[in-house]
């Protein structure tokens, strides 16, 4: 009997625990995670637990884990994985009317199996006082011939290039496509290597004089510790190019709920509270993103870069054409 | 075995696109590690290893420790540290080019940011392996054959090529297959420093194209060339076989340097224990200094219990595993189980985050097996269990070749006497092969803790929620731009990797 009673209580408590709590595995590695995270508990009294590592070993976790799986939700930083996790079927639609109102059309899956949170727009920095503002405005210049030697890019085993590339393609064609990065991989002042940081501080000690880099990556390097960051990134400025037939390019952050969540109504609520004005602005503030919550004010280091028309072609595209990027970077001998 | 499966599938078009455009460029470059590494970490390792064991000179009982140490400093860290130097825009590169006032194109300039660098780097971090190895072996190789070479009339330059060079090669060997493997399983270095090698390919095909079959196809040939190098080797040591007679354990009389030769013998230490160590230690220490009262917390505390926690279980369950099978190995004398303890090797050579997947996939089956058969909902996937599994998978290699070197000096006669003795197994275990292994107990236990501690790919995959180590809070900071801070957890691995060497390097003195 007694056995009874305490075996009973045990499995109440458990799911007790389970049901005020939410499995999270995430690809943001940013200390305002962890704090947004406390924010969110506090808030509703939901535990959040995290496991944190690369969007594509994430889901081949939740695949392998299969309906065994505790994961109810998913956070990548970048579309491709967003595109790819719902490819492989670990996602799940979900309806949820705060999301569906505020997150923009082009800024979701058109199944409702992920959201967008935040923004970032891959730019072009150059040294201040510099020729390159006046000769680039698009995407396309950067493979015109008259910047041979002058262009900063990291590898294309980055994410970001390869996101970079796949909107080339969807606004061109992949025969353009290969063109633009041969044209690119021409005007190289460098072998590909370091990540964006290592570009822009390649520029402000003048190697080469066009960097390619992420928002954030500039934000994070003013008022950095590490003062040769801190001083190169005063002797640049950022230029916000566009493709001829759109915007500027932005990559996102987003999430979706796991096919098998256990904790579904958990897992809307939290990615519900990602996308609440409090959260958007703690992104936008501490991290240096656009958030994507119309109204919500950005980072004064952010404003002062100054504004831009987003390219508005779908994420989806994005991951969509991933895997061609990948090939044309390797046709295109782009390191 | 489930990634070597991967190579017998058909043709896709994903791999013929590889096929035509990047996989020579793979092979090439990591061939070009390998043989590289080989050959740096060999000649760094193995000279000075001779050097402190046969001559005193000035500070070399200080180098009997230090040439250990660049060992304890994550890789990443070294590689991050080295570009902000001597890389086209960093400090020193600068400094002396506005001291010779003069452009980068004027002068010959060695980017460190390349191949080579990379070959360098990895090398001035990975030759304690063969150093230490090498060492131990050296030191338990008795004086006598050095004597009876004297006595043969050989200088001690005829000495050193033609005798101890060709005894001591199974422990080189040893030691530079392990640099060797990790060298090639690295990915940190060679993405951030450009350079195109199976394992950055491994990424590239899994993460960029999403097909991790191609992925897995590319990790089943890197175990191949790894494992054609390690058959290569044993079927040409096996035509020539130094056994040790077993005779004589007397301590070497140390020869007595002076002079140039005293100079030399300094330099030759001094130089890998500043390149691999000093240098790297000193800008952590700097920046460690900067930020330590902004990083360390009671999380941080807690992380730092953790990771030491999780490093010695692992460390004690490799070390005890890896004595079973190669004691298992010694006493049947069977063929096939060396094979098995050579597969087990090949492990090192995968990046983490393969050896991850293939773990996931194996306890997604055992949990699947569990709840159908005992209807119990237990998850190892994502439990410390599965965790501590992997780092069995990867480090093993480590263990394995410590003891192999150990056990190769111990003649199998031994194991005969007893027998004719009647002597028990067990008692002939703990009487005669327990003492004269404790070093390569010790050795294997202290390199496999901090292995683990530094380990990064396999444990972010495999780990349960809201679980970090010093590595993880390390590559956060440093992937959020704060290297400064990043120093911080870094420094604590480097300490941790510090004092295990100390006792170490104190317990290979007293013997």
């Amino acid at each position: 009997m007694l056995k009874k009673i305490t075996l009973g209580t045990l499995l109440l408590a458990l799911s007790l625990f389970a049901a005020s709590e939410v499995n999270v595995y995430s690809h943001r590695h940013y200390d305002t995670d962890k704090e947004l995270f406390k924010m969110f508990e506090e808030k509703t009294g939901i535990k959040v637990n995290v496991v944190k590592a690369d969007a594509s070993a994430l889901i081949k976790r939740i695949q392998t884990e299969g309906k065994n799986s505790p994961a109810d939700v998913l956070i990548t930083v970048d579309a491709g994985g967003l595109f790819q996790a719902k490819d492989e079927g670990i996602l799940q639609a979900i309806e949820s009317e705060y999301l569906n109102t505020n997150i923009p059309e082009n800024l979701k899956d058109k199944d409702n199996q992920w959201f967008a949170l935040t923004k970032r727009a891959r730019v072009v920095l150059h040294k201040i006082g510099s020729s390159v503002p006046d000769e680039l405005t698009h995407y396309e210049d950067l493979a015109d011939p008259k910047f041979k030697g002058k262009i900063m890019v990291r590898s294309s085993n980055n994410i970001y290039n390869q996101s970079l590339l796949a909107a080339v393609i969807a606004h061109h064609g992949e025969e353009y496509a290969l063109k633009w990065a041969k044209g690119v991989v021409a005007n190289m002042a460098n072998a590909p290597k370091g990540n964006d940081r290592y570009q822009v501080t390649a520029i402000a000690n003048g190697i080469g004089e066009i960097a390619i880099a992420n928002t954030y990556y500039v934000g994070q390097m003013v008022d950095n510790k590490d003062v040769s960051q801190a001083q190169a990134v005063k002797e640049v400025k950022i230029i916000f190019p566009t493709f001829k037939n759109g915007g500027t390019h932005i990559n996102v952050s987003g999430a979706g709920v796991a096919k098998y969540s256990p904790n579904k109504e958990n897992a809307i609520k939290f990615i519900e509270f990602l996308a609440s004005s409090d959260a958007q602005e703690i992104f936008a503030q501490a991290n240096f993103e656009y958030p994507v919550l119309k109204g919500v004010k950005t980072s004064e280091i952010v404003k002062s870069w100054g504004t831009f028309e987003d390219d508005t072609i779908s994420m989806n595209l994005l991951g969509e054409n991933n895997k061609k990027a990948v090939k044309i970077f390797d046709l295109a001998n782009w390191k | 075995m489930i990634i070597l499966s991967h190579i017998f599938l058909g043709s896709s078009e994903n791999w013929e696109h590889l096929k035509e455009t990047v996989l020579f460029d793979y092979v090439f470059n990591s061939l070009y590690i390998m043989v590289g590494v080989a050959f740096l970490t060999s000649i760094i390792g193995f000279s000075t290893a001779y050097v402190t064991t046969i001559f005193s000179f000035t500070f070399s009982n200080f180098f009997h420790y230090a040439l250990i140490l660049p060992f304890a400093i994550p890789t990443y860290i070294v590689a991050y540290i080295y570009g902000g130097m001597f890389d086209i825009t960093g400090t020193v590169t600068t400094f002396v080019l506005n001291l010779l006032d003069k452009n980068l194109s004027e002068v010959v300039f060695f980017d460190i940011m390349s191949i080579e660098g990379a070959i360098v780097v990895m090398s001035l971090v990975l030759y304690p392996y063969v150093y230490l190895i090498s060492k131990t072996y050296l030191k338990a190789e008795s004086a006598s054959i050095i004597d009876a070479s004297k006595t043969l009339g050989l200088t001690q330059w005829q000495i050193f090529y033609k005798v101890i060079i060709p005894i001591s090669r199974p422990a080189i060997v040893a030691g530079v297959i392990l640099a060797v493997m990790e060298a090639v399983s690295d990915f940190g270095v060679m993405d951030y420093y450009g350079v195109a090698t199976f394992v950055t390919g491994i990424f590239r095909t899994w993460f960029g194209m999403g097909s991790i079959e191609d992925a897995a196809r590319l990790a089943s040939i890197l175990m191949i060339f790894i494992f054609l190098l390690i058959f290569i080797e044993k079927l040409q040591r096996s035509n020539k076989k130094y056994k040790s007679s077993g005779k004589d354990f007397k301590p070497i009389a140390k020869i007595e340097l002076k002079g140039l030769k005293n100079v030399l013998a300094f330099l030759l230490c001094f130089t890998p224990f500043f390149l691999g160590f000093l240098l790297p230690f000193t800008q952590m220490s700097y920046w460690f200094v900067l930020s330590y009262k902004e990083v360390i917390d009671e999380d941080f505390i807690q992380i730092l219990i953790q990771t030491v926690l999780i490093a010695s279980f692992s460390a004690f369950l490799i070390t005890a595993l890896a004595f079973i099978f190669v004691y298992n190995v010694r006493l049947s004398k069977n063929k096939s189980s060396d094979m098995l303890t050579q597969i087990v090797k090949l492990g090192y050579s995968i990046p983490g985050a393969v050896i991850a997947v293939g773990i996931l996939s194996f306890f997604a089956l055992l949990d699947h097996y569990i709840f159908n058969f005992f209807n119990l909902n237990i998850l190892i996937s994502g439990s410390i269990i599965a965790l501590i599994f992997g780092y069995s998978v990867r480090f093993l290699a480590i263990s394995l070749n410590y003891y192999e070197s150990g056990f190769s000096k111990i003649p199998s006669s031994y194991d005969d006497a007893c027998k004719t003795m009647n002597i028990s197994q067990s008692k002939t275990l703990r009487k005669v092969i327990l003492p004269l292994i404790k070093n390569s107990l010790l050795a294997s236990f202290i390199i496999v803790f901090i292995e683990v501690i530094k380990e990064l790919p396999l444990t972010m995959v495999l780990r349960p929620f809201n679980y970090d180590t010093l590595a993880i809070l390390s590559h956060e900071y440093v992937n959020q731009s704060q290297i400064v801070q990043s120093s911080v957890p870094a420094m604590f691995i480097v300490g941790l990797g510090v004092v295990s060497v100390l006792i170490l390097a104190r317990n290979m003195i007293k013997d």
